[in-house]
């Protein structure tokens, strides 16, 4: 019943009045004329409502001539008569049709390039990248070989293992994977050296193949060999084997800094001003004057860009620039506070250096002067150290 | 000429719609609602209250209140509205 609504309401029907004695007759008239009629309701005896279609109309003001009866229209409905009407209005047809025409142009193109994934690498680099290629905001998605951008840009980028791009509406994700630099793992069967990756001393050595070259209580340096991959005999001359070793040695880290008691800083007064600029792909208009009121101010620019479903992005940018005013005090801090302060970012420093091992000892040293405080924070670090380095002949 | 009883079995064997093949009305009543006449001749009268049609093997009246015709073509003639009684005139032939 819906879809025959619905086509009445688009082919348009007519809600007429019939008055007459024999309405009866009328009906079966129609009937056999092959008019089609309906939600027909008799009001009295003489009146009798209907609907009917636009183009039977003519034929039914002759069979009302034959029954003696009169017709009136009471409404026109359905969507010839709704085009009728905006006939007229020829501009507002012509922007109508302008605005589905720009929207349907501008899905064409490209307008928004999101890039995902874990990378190391600046998204400017990327986007230039992709622009090197041929991907770029504003071009015309048709003109876009995917295939070939992600080999391109494959072949010519090292650090990146995979990358995929993904055409959604006019917005492409880019979605990037590095490359991780794997150690060397050096296999078995082949000869090798076993190097210091650190500096410290050795606490421990045992090795299970090769000859050693230092013992306990040795300073070693970055790069000093620490086992030999060679064994000479008495019979046997030299051999060359695949050294391995278990050592453990004693390294320090440590970090310094030196901070003064009187600090200039910025403060933010809590007065602010939010200013908008259109963004028109790289035209750009400035709703408000971009000179800021304040003398001394943060910017905090937040950029968005506006889509018209979830993945139709339109190349227009609202800029939302907040300029924060602030103000250059001097604070002086406490040299407990100050102390304690500067300590607790050091030990993060070296924590977040620090990969594996046993502390065994933690070490601060601590200068102070009138103005300034400077801090030592040394860790003593039990830890394996070694890495295993192909022989070359 | 075939006689009409061979024919009639014809008809079974295939198992045509009756509805289709003769001239005989096919009446479908929703709920006491909505009711369905095909093969009908005509509307004899029709008022709020009662309607009257016409089929080729006789006369139905059918009363109730707010009668609509919901719809009318030359095959189907859709009354909604609440019925309350159906009469059957049977012509004789």
């Amino acid at each position: 019943m819906i879809i025959k609504k619905f086509l009445n309401y688009i082919l348009g029907y007519l809600s007429i009045t019939v008055e007459g004695y024999f309405v009866e007759r009328f009906m079966n008239i129609c009937i056999s004329k092959k008019i089609l009629l309906s939600n027909i309701k008799r009001e009295k005896s003489t009146i009798l409502h209907a609907n009917i279609g636009i183009t039977d109309f003519k034929e039914i003001k002759q069979v009302a001539k034959i029954t003696k009866s009169k017709v009136k229209i009471i409404d026109k409905k359905g969507l010839p008569f709704l085009l009728k009407k905006y006939k007229k209005r020829k501009i507002f047809a012509i922007f109508l049709f302008l605005v589905c025409m720009t929207i349907f142009i501008s899905s064409k193109f490209i307008w928004n390039i999101e890039i995902t994934g874990e990378t190391e690498i600046p998204q400017e680099e990327i986007l230039e990248e992709l622009k090197q290629c041929g991907l770029d905001i504003g071009k015309y998605k048709g003109s876009i070989d995917i295939k070939q951008i992600v080999s391109e840009i494959r072949l010519k980028r090292d650090d990146i293992s995979w990358i995929g791009i993904d055409l959604e509406g006019t917005n492409v994700i880019v979605e990037v994977v590095d490359t991780r630099e794997k150690p060397e793992i050096i296999d078995t069967n082949e000869y090798c050296n076993i190097v210091s990756n650190v500096e410290g001393v050795i606490t421990k050595i045992s090795v299970q193949n090769g000859t050693p070259l230092v013992k306990e209580g040795d300073m070693i340096k970055k790069g000093t060999v620490l086992v030999q991959g060679w064994m000479e005999g008495k019979y046997t001359g030299i051999r060359y084997v695949h050294a391995s070793a278990d050592i453990e040695a004693k390294v320090w880290y440590s970090q310094k800094a030196k901070v003064y008691k009187k600090q200039q800083e910025n403060i933010r007064t809590g007065n602010e001003e939010t200013k908008y600029t259109i963004k028109l792909n790289n035209f750009t208009i400035n709703l408000w004057k971009t000179l800021s009121k304040f003398q001394n101010y943060d910017t905090i620019i937040e950029s968005k860009k506006i889509k018209l479903f979830s993945n139709f992005y339109l190349p227009i940018e609202i800029v939302k620039n907040i300029n924060y005013e602030t103000e250059q005090q001097t604070i002086t801090y406490g040299s407990e506070e100050l102390k304690e302060k500067t300590q607790k970012q050091l030990e993060e420093k070296i924590e977040s250096e620090l990969k594996e091992g046993d502390i065994i000892n933690k070490q601060i040293n601590c200068e102070e002067t009138s103005e300034y405080i400077e801090i030592e924070v040394i860790y003593e670090v039990l830890q394996n150290i070694g890495t295993k380095e192909k022989i070359v002949f | 000429m075939t006689s009409p009883k061979k024919e009639s079995r014809i008809k079974k064997l295939l198992e045509m719609p009756r509805e289709i093949t003769t001239n005989e009305p096919k009446i479908t009543i929703v709920s006491f609602q909505e009711m369905l006449i095909e093969n009908y001749k005509g509307v004899l009268e029709y008022e709020n209250y009662y309607v009257r049609v016409n089929t080729y093997i006789g006369i139905m009246n059918i009363n109730g209140f707010n009668l609509n015709l919901n719809q009318i073509s030359s095959d189907d003639l859709i009354i909604t509205g609440r019925i309350t009684s159906i009469e059957i005139e049977e012509q004789e032939e």
